[in-house]
């Protein structure tokens, strides 16, 4: 029970909500340090998934090649990017920032397997008959994709996305052992001098803040979804049924 | 030192482990027993170690330095950490260890200083209370150390830690100093023996003697780095170890710790092969003996073979 009330002190201790070590400037880094990698992965596993989904093309390699991304654990990813690329991110004169960068690169490959593969599924799971209506309205494959198919796939892509950044937030905190800022700062520190208000603090403070990235995009995928898909499990019933009453 | 600790806590937990499981391997058995009344002619000796591969690998070195002198030895090497392996020897479970005499003497309660001599001094008048002696140390010493790039050293033109405070463009380096650095007086403190402000220092923060750190300071992102002297990662990126010409780490020679009633009774050569082990080996062999064992993955056995015979000592 003391200990809780040293974490709790560490807490109310004013120091630990200022300057460039207190926890609102910790919890800005750690932020920079994930929405960027998570937005890079959007950006690339988001069109690929998709792509693959609406056409199946390559689809069993590109799925396989990122699950087997997925079992690598994210400190290996990490010391495998530090030793690749950390060189060449001084050579090009961003030495101030090359902790971090490796660390975004490795939150990014960290952050495609879920990505990648919900927007495959999303995608490739949308009902043929939905697609063909569309073909059947004159519709071409890109525009299949970004009326029919997104829109439909979207609460099964989001979920990728959502499991991706509270990854991406969680892990983040390894950055700290190759130099960056964020979260991390306060485990490894703590650690390194036998702290451990401190680190169980700053885990708290990764947990909170993971927590709080799971709600924040079950709310952004609440709102995203078409209100005729809401409750997915009926809504394609409550569709097909609809189109029933033609009496065939 | 830091990441033998580690190692040394891996090692003890297994052989904690691994002594739970073999049998015969008690206080009580005829082969422990043996070390204990060993000496007088007999050229029978009972070898322990803690269990990072460096102690295991100095242990071994021991071993065929005596053996090839027509000693018998028992082998217990890697046995755990030091408050594991310490009693041991003081109860008599073996015979000779390799030790730091600095990280021996402060457990022992003693403090030990910059000057390898000094501290020699107090570890054998601690280790007179215990029953135990320790001969010649050998150059080589295991301690934390400041370490650049050779390209820095050249340029800078430096090879001690006083040379690097003078040195024009000193205060343009970026250190990769571990977190505790700031609150440690062998960190900090030794910093600003050599005239350093620590405040003002361009400092990323990485665990010493560990890989992130060897990595960076090899790709440049830090200029200096806290590593451990005898680090594998110091041959394998060829950097430069900076001599802490103001002695502010404290030495730790690795030297022979034995038993002092296994000595009284210990034939005449005994002292005299440990010690031209000791002489011939200084930190540098050290360092590359441990990259053969702990990057190269050869045997501890081949590799102390290999360098005694180089050496004309077995």
């Amino acid at each position: 029970m003391e200990f809780f009330g040293e974490v709790a002190a560490w807490f109310a201790d004013p120091a630990n909500w200022n300057g460039p070590d207190g926890i609102p400037a910790r919890i800005g880094e750690h932020l920079v340090l994930s929405i960027v990698p998570l937005a890079a992965a959007v950006a690339v596993a988001l069109p690929v998934g998709a792509w693959i989904g609406h056409t199946g093309r390559f689809s069993n390699l590109v799925i396989n090649i990122a699950n087997v991304g997925r079992a690598i654990p994210s400190l290996a990813i990490l010391a495998l990017a530090a030793m690749l690329l950390q060189r060449t991110i001084v050579d090009i004169g961003l030495r101030d920032s090359a902790s971090e960068i490796v660390t975004m690169i490795a939150l990014f490959f960290l952050a495609i397997p879920p990505i990648l593969t919900n927007a495959y599924v999303g995608i490739n799971e949308v009902d043929d008959q939905i697609v063909e209506a569309g073909r059947g309205m004159g519709m071409r494959d890109l525009e299949i994709l970004r009326r029919v198919e997104i829109p439909v796939g979207l609460p099964v892509i989001l979920v990728g996305v959502r499991t991706a950044a509270v990854q991406v937030v969680a892990t983040a905190t390894l950055g700290a052992v190759v130099a960056t800022g964020g979260l991390g700062r306060y485990i490894i520190d703590g650690i390194a001098q036998r702290r451990f208000d401190e680190v169980f603090a700053g885990a708290l403070i990764v947990a909170a803040l993971s927590i709080a990235t799971e709600l924040g995009f079950s709310f952004i995928e609440r709102r995203a979804t078409s209100p005729g898909l809401r409750g997915r499990d009926t809504a394609p019933r409550e569709l097909a049924q609809a189109g029933r009453p033609g009496g065939i | 030192m830091r990441m033998h600790r580690k190692l040394a806590l891996g090692a003890a937990t297994l052989a904690l482990v691994l002594s739970a499981c073999a049998p015969g391997e008690g206080g009580s058995s005829p082969s422990a027993s043996a070390g204990a009344t060993g000496g007088e002619g007999e050229r029978s000796i009972v070898i322990g170690s803690a269990g990072f591969y460096e102690a295991q690998l100095m242990a071994e070195i021991y071993a065929q330095a005596l053996e090839a002198n027509g000693y018998t030895v028992e082998r217990k090497l890697g046995i755990g950490p030091r408050d594991t392996v310490q009693p041991a020897l003081e109860s008599g479970d073996f015979d000779l260890e390799p030790e730091y005499i600095g990280s021996l003497l402060t457990y022992l309660g003693g403090e030990a200083a910059g000057d390898p001599e000094e501290t020699f001094t107090n570890l054998q008048a601690a280790l007179d209370e215990v029953g135990l002696t320790a001969l010649d140390y050998a150059p080589a010493q295991d301690q934390n150390a400041f370490v650049v790039r050779q390209e820095t050293a050249s340029e800078l033109g430096v090879s001690t830690m006083s040379e690097l405070a003078d040195a024009e463009g000193a205060s343009d380096l970026v250190w990769g100093l571990p977190p505790e650095c700031e609150t440690n007086v062998l960190c900090s403190g030794a910093l600003e023996q050599y005239g350093f402000t620590y405040g003002d220092l361009n400092i990323e923060q990485y665990a010493a003697c560990d890989a992130p750190v060897a990595q960076a300071l090899n790709d440049g992102v830090v200029d200096v780095a806290e590593l451990c002297s005898t680090q594998p990662d110091i041959e394998r990126f060829n950097f430069v170890v900076l001599e802490d010409d103001l002695q502010t780490q404290p030495s730790e020679n690795i030297a022979p710790i034995v038993r002092n009633e296994w000595l009284d009774a210990a034939p005449a050569d005994f002292a005299e092969i440990l010690n031209a082990v000791s002489a011939a080996m200084d930190t540098e062999t050290l360092t590359s003996l441990g990259v053969r064992v702990a990057v190269d993955q050869e045997s501890i056995e081949d590799v102390a073979a290999s360098w005694l015979s180089d050496n004309g000592l077995n």
